[in-house]
């Protein structure tokens, strides 16, 4: 394609008439360094690799200047496809997480299945078997203008999701959901997968040493190459515009979780074959940018080139130009290299054991080429040379420098007059989308294939499995994100993000080990989108540092993966900051994990972490009065650090039987759902002086401020409270478990609550159901 | 009034790959069977005084059509398949309660107060080399298609 | 006692089935679809996991129950040799003719239609626990052998296509009266209602399992495999986590059925 010695419109005009979304300095600069005019497949493969999904020339100097990846348990950081944090001596647990936020916006259940398919292959690739999977989802609001258009959006989300994940065969064993305006034209579906792997047999995504003097092999294995998902990263990286849809529908990948079932079993017979024979391959799931992605990151990665033949290629047609055979993103393939020994046995087990021709029309495993050692990533088709070019300067893309400017908003705290009851507040928070219970989702999905599920949906703040059998320790699993403190304060939203998903693994009594973080925002050119960006980084990274891993003083809780989506914006304006955290907690035993169902009458419930005037983005403000607010909760990092390590002692020390953690809909909110969760038998009786604060009943109800509600062991509560104390924390003892079906508050001599669990429950199991009909 | 949309996937049907596959390399019918295609077929009960169906065809279509990976031809009352194939189509005999709930989506959420009922079927369209196609068609409906405890067939033409 | 857990591509419970054979004291190995079928008769008895074979494409089992290896499957059977269907694998058995045997496909699993006050609340895929209450004789059936006529045991189910239908009328009074019913859904305390929650999927008669004229094989739709061990148990039963890792879950009672009924035969 010309681009020398054309002027800056009529090279413009040339890319966009091309469909590529290079801008002109850079198509400039590409020319420059070749020497020459490039060719159309160069500059899709340039395309493709600098674009935002692939190359985070936006966000990869603020993550670097903020985020702690390094840690005394991390075994892999974020340079690959997944991370790895070790769990003992031999076990690891392998962590993905990305977002599928634009396709699933326009195909709602194509596209959440395809980032389902998408993170457990990064995390398969790794050599890891796959345990479980988590989604955060956010729609938009089920009653607004767009009502119809959130619906289907969120019932096609869900439907993909099951879809790919049950027929896959991995439990979803967490996930939140928050339904809120801003995200009426822009949904957010966000997947996390996790997987274990015995230490010595990671696989390394890149070229292993001696791949390029020895000559190994390129082999793509799985479906057949066609045109689907073809401009995909590029759509990842652009707003959304309704005008664009039809369009943008071409790029959306199809997904098949049964190729990918019988491809997961096929590679386990691989990986079982390369440690028999002591062989180190490389492996790579093709995601994002296809073909040219992996293969050129592949070898740059290990200091390798490549000389690939695109007509060795298995594909689903051969009419299909060399840029769309490059950077399509056809779903269910891999990539491997190995040495050309290995090559026969390799393409024995994918086309004969696993049959994968006869599984799947037209996929196979094929030769496609050779690791080299000359630096230049070569394409080949029908004879010609199609790309050739630096693999550095193709892999390393480029950075921008955004600008940042605080967005302004004009937020107060409301005046309201809170009623004597606040029995009907609390049962309208409880039948709110955001805080009702999540069975009509969770029972749409597979919670328990594998047979490893220890704690499912529902029964406590975090999932947890045993995944190895023949041993006792279990990796839990949380996520969570609250859109509305985003609104109020980025900064906070990405601190309490972080701690409610630690708080949440540390209500069943595992330590934090690592986190992800999936950061969703708007447009990044704009200034004030690239602020909210930079304040939530910082927020999460400060609350990451200051929460600290477990027996390590001052030692941050690693990051190990995540993922940024940008451009989460249409004409009708950006979504609410969403830095989507995920963490994976550990636990020696999962006999020792406690769930959030009250156990026994008489039992005490203590309260940790004492109640502050933080209701802005409550629940109970938006629910009750319509109103956001603005006094956000905030994170108190040593008290945060002493709550969080003190339930964990005191449930690995057997003093309490249920826990629960307080966030969306307050103290009120998390006692009724330890009564609901169970057989609905057991209420409490709690009296609010003893919650340590002189706020009014309604804010000591409702306040969202960090805290949790434990429920003590008969005959425990000396040692509880000594340990407590030991940390520093208050004493609040509220009351006790009744044997009565009732939740009563009361407050300086008055009931202020008094709520039987019939009627709560109707309005909690109906909100979810109702909200998605 | 009734408005028919016949749906195809514009993409590969995996699932008819199976079937095909299974017919020829499972069940016998490699010399018989030449190809195998599917459609689904939504066939909708209308009030009899709406004035434009075409256009309500299309609007009923952006609800039930996907068309990233589907195409549809619109009918109203009759429906007609090409030569070359016989078309075999399978439904339902128990209550289907994807379309009751098709049914109520259109009418409850969406609005269209005039959709009286709603059928969803899939057709096979079945290319025999065959002396006697029909025969053969209803055959491989009754070994294959159908489990006649749940679902009815009918050879279209 | 060796056992064959069969595979077919889209099979996914096949590792935990072994797991849960194993830990009955069953020997075996998973069995792969496209190997020589004929390897099959050096089995004592045979499993059909869960999972999406052939990607449900179809009818949920229906492309499954095509393959040679059911064929020999069905030469087995005839031999005596026990067979248990598991979720997926129920379905397969169904479209086989293999159950419940009475020449023919005498059912289909339709999808799922939970039902209450005459009203459909909900359709489709649905996981949740529910309760078995075991309705044949002992020893009537390989997978309930040891089960005692009216005992409840508590597993997991997970499935879009389970609801047992028939268009022979006289079917339920032949399969009732010839004792073919081997689990019904029912409440915790043993009570069979049929509206949902405890009619689960809306099956005829809450049919949760049922076996051919003789016993031998037995298509169950909930998974026993996902309750053979305590520590699976929802929180809210006594039992979970009690004992070892390995300690028993209720589920494991018809893996152990199996194992007898080998030993019987023999």
């Amino acid at each position: 394609m010309k681009i020398i010695g054309l002027n800056d419109q009529e090279v413009e005009a040339a890319l966009r008439s091309a469909g590529l979304g290079l801008s002109v300095s850079e198509a400039r600069s590409i020319a420059e360094v070749l020497g020459r005019d490039p060719t159309v497949p160069e500059l899709f493969n340039y395309d493709t690799m600098w674009s935002e999904h692939c190359s985070y020339k936006s966000s990869r100097a603020t993550l670097n200047e903020f985020l702690h990846t390094t840690g005394p348990n991390v075994v892999q950081g974020p340079e690959e496809d997944a991370g790895i944090v070790a769990i003992d001596d031999e076990w690891c647990v392998v962590i993905a997480h990305e977002s599928h936020n634009h396709p699933s916006q326009i195909l709602p259940n194509e596209g959440a299945a395809t980032g389902i398919g998408g993170i457990v292959r990064d995390v398969n690739c790794m050599g890891a078997k796959v345990v479980a999977t988590a989604d955060p989802l956010r729609f938009g609001d089920p009653y607004g203008e767009d009502k119809n258009h959130v619906r289907w959006v969120a019932e096609g989300v869900v439907d993909g999701i099951w879809q790919y994940g049950n027929a896959l065969g991995v439990p979803i064993i967490a996930g939140d959901v928050v339904f809120d305006d801003s995200f009426d034209t822009n949904c957010l579906v966000n997947v996390v997968a996790i997987g274990v792997v015995k230490r010595g047999e990671i696989i390394k995504s890149r070229a292993p040493a001696g791949a390029g003097e020895k000559g190994y092999d390129v082999i793509v294995i799985g479906k057949p190459t066609d045109s689907s998902g073809f401009g995909g990263v590029t759509f990842a990286s652009e707003e959304l515009r309704e005008e664009d849809e039809e369009a943008n529908r071409g790029a959306i990948q199809i997904p098949d979780p049964f190729l990918k079932n019988v491809l997961f079993k096929a590679n386990e017979a691989l990986f079982q074959l390369t440690r028999q024979e002591g062989i180190t391959i490389g492996f790579k799931d093709l995601g994002g940018g296809g073909f040219t992605c992996a293969s050129s990151e592949m070898g740059a990665s290990a200091g390798y080139g490549m000389d690939l033949d695109l007509d060795k290629l298995h594909k689903a047609s051969e009419n299909l130009p060399p840029e769309v055979v490059a950077c399509a993103e056809t779903q269910e393939r891999f990539m491997l290299i190995c040495p050309p020994e290995l090559t026969p046995r390799v393409l024995e087990i994918y086309n004969e054991d696993w049959d994968l021709p006869n599984v799947y029309e037209g996929a196979r495993a094929s030769v496609v080429g050779k690791v080299t050692t000359n630096g230049r990533y070569i394409t080949r088709y029908r004879g010609k040379v199609t790309c050739d070019v630096s693999i550095e300067h193709l892999t390393k893309g480029i950075r921008y420098a955004r600008e940042e400017r605080p967005r302004k908003t004009s937020l107060s705290e409301p005046v309201i007059t809170a009623p004597d009851d606040l029995t009907d507040a609390l049962l309208k928070v409880l039948a709110s989308p955001n805080v009702s219970s999540r069975e009509h989702i969770y029972r749409y999905y597979d919670t328990e294939v594998q047979g490893n599920s220890v704690i499912r949906p529902g029964e406590a703040d975090a999932g947890l499995i045993a995944p190895v059998r023949g041993e006792k320790f279990g990796i839990a699993l949380s996520v969570d994100a609250n859109p509305f403190y985003g609104r109020i304060s980025p900064y906070w939203a990405g601190a309490t993000a972080v701690a409610e998903a630690m708080r949440n693994v540390a209500a069943i009594g595992a330590y934090p080990a690592t986190l992800t973080d999936c950061l969703n925002f708007g447009n990044p050119e704009k200034p004030e989108a690239f602020w909210e960006f930079r304040e939530c980084v910082k927020g999460l990274a400060d609350a990451a540092k200051a929460l600290w891993l477990k027996g390590y003083e001052d030692t941050p809780v690693p990051i190990v993966s995540g993922n940024v989506s940008f451009y989460n914006e249409s004409p009708d304006g950006t979504v609410d900051p969403s830095p989507i955290i995920a963490c994976v907690g550990l636990i020696d035993d999962v006999r020792d994990a406690v769930t959030m169902n009250l156990k026994k009458a008489g039992d005490s419930i203590y309260l940790i972490g004492p109640r502050f005037d933080e209701l802005g983005g409550s629940e109970y403000y938006r629910t009750v009065y319509g109103v956001t607010g603005k006094n956000v909760p905030e994170v108190r990092f040593e008290l945060e650090r002493n709550m969080i390590y003190a339930v964990i002692d005191s449930i690995a020390r057997k003093l309490v039987v249920s826990t629960h953690d307080i966030s969306n809909g307050g103290l009120g909110a998390t006692a009724a759902e330890m009564a609901l969760a169970g057989k609905g038998d057991l209420g409490m009786e709690l009296a609010l002086d003893s919650a340590g604060s002189d706020l009014s009943a309604d804010r000591l109800v409702f306040s969202e401020s960090s805290g949790f509600l434990l429920e003590c062991k008969e005959e425990a509560e000396e040692e509880l409270e000594k340990l407590l104390k030991g940390y520093g924390l208050d004493i609040m003892c509220l009351g006790k478990v009744a044997e009565s079906p009732e939740l009563v508050m009361t407050h300086k001599g008055k009931t202020v609550l008094r709520m039987d669990l019939e009627t709560a429950k109707k309005a909690w199991t109906g909100g979810l159901a109702e909200a998605m009909r | 009034m009734k408005i028919n949309l016949r749906v195809w996937l514009k993409i590969p049907d995996a699932e008819a790959a199976t079937v095909k596959n299974t017919l020829r390399r499972r069940m016998g019918y490699e010399a018989v069977l030449a190809d195998l295609g599917k459609e689904r077929l939504w066939s909708i009960e209308v009030d009899d005084d709406v004035r434009d169906p075409m256009d309500l065809a299309r609007r009923l279509a952006r609800e039930l059509v996907n068309e990233n990976k589907e195409s549809y031809i619109a009918t109203v009352d009759t429906i007609e398949f090409e030569e070359g194939y016989v078309p075999v189509k399978v439904g339902l005999h128990i209550e289907d309660g994807e379309a009751v709930s098709a049914l109520n989506r259109l009418r409850n959420r969406l609005g269209f107060d005039m959709v009286r009922g709603v059928e969803r079927s899939v057709v096979w369209k079945l290319a025999l080399k065959s002396e006697r196609p029909e025969k053969a068609a209803e055959e491989i409906a009754e070994r294959l298609l159908i489990n006649p405890h749940k679902d009815f067939y009918e050879i279209m033409t | 006692m060796k056992i064959a857990v069969v595979q077919f591509p889209g099979t996914n419970c096949e590792h935990e089935t072994l797991v849960a054979a194993r830990s009955a004291g069953l020997s075996g190995e998973i069995f792969r679809w496209n190997r020589p079928a004929e390897e099959l008769s050096d089995f004592d008895g045979y499993i059909i996991p869960g999972g999406f074979s052939y990607q449900d494409r179809l009818r949920a089992g229906a492309i499954a129950s095509k393959e040679p290896v059911m064929e020999a499957l069905r030469e087995e059977a005839e031999l005596g040799k026990p067979i248990i269907g598991i979720c997926n694998g129920f379905q397969i058995l169904v479209e086989s003719g293999l159950l419940p045997g009475l020449d023919g496909v005498n059912v289909a699993l339709a999808q799922n239609v939970m039902v209450s006050k005459g009203e459909i609340v909900r359709r489709g895929f649905y996981c949740a626990w529910t309760t078995l209450r075991h309705e044949s004789p002992p020893k009537r059936c390989s997978g309930s052998f040891l089960l005692e006529k009216g005992d409840l045991i508590r597993m997991p189910l997970a499935h879009a296509e389970g609801n047992l239908v028939t268009a022979d009328e006289r079917l339920m009074d032949r399969l009732n009266e010839e004792n073919q019913v081997v689990f019904r859904y029912c409440s915790e305390q043993g009570e069979v209602d049929d509206e949902f929650p405890v009619n689960i999927n809306g099956s005829l008669e809450n049919i949760a399992g049922i076996c051919n004229p003789e016993g031998n094989v037995l298509g169950m739709m909930p998974h026993p495999e996902r309750s053979s061990f305590a520590f699976q148990l929802p929180p809210t039963d006594a039992r979970k986590c009690v004992g070892d890792m390995g300690a028993a879950g209720p589920g494991r009672r018809v893996f152990e059925s199996m194992k007898r009924y080998i030993e019987v035969r023999r």
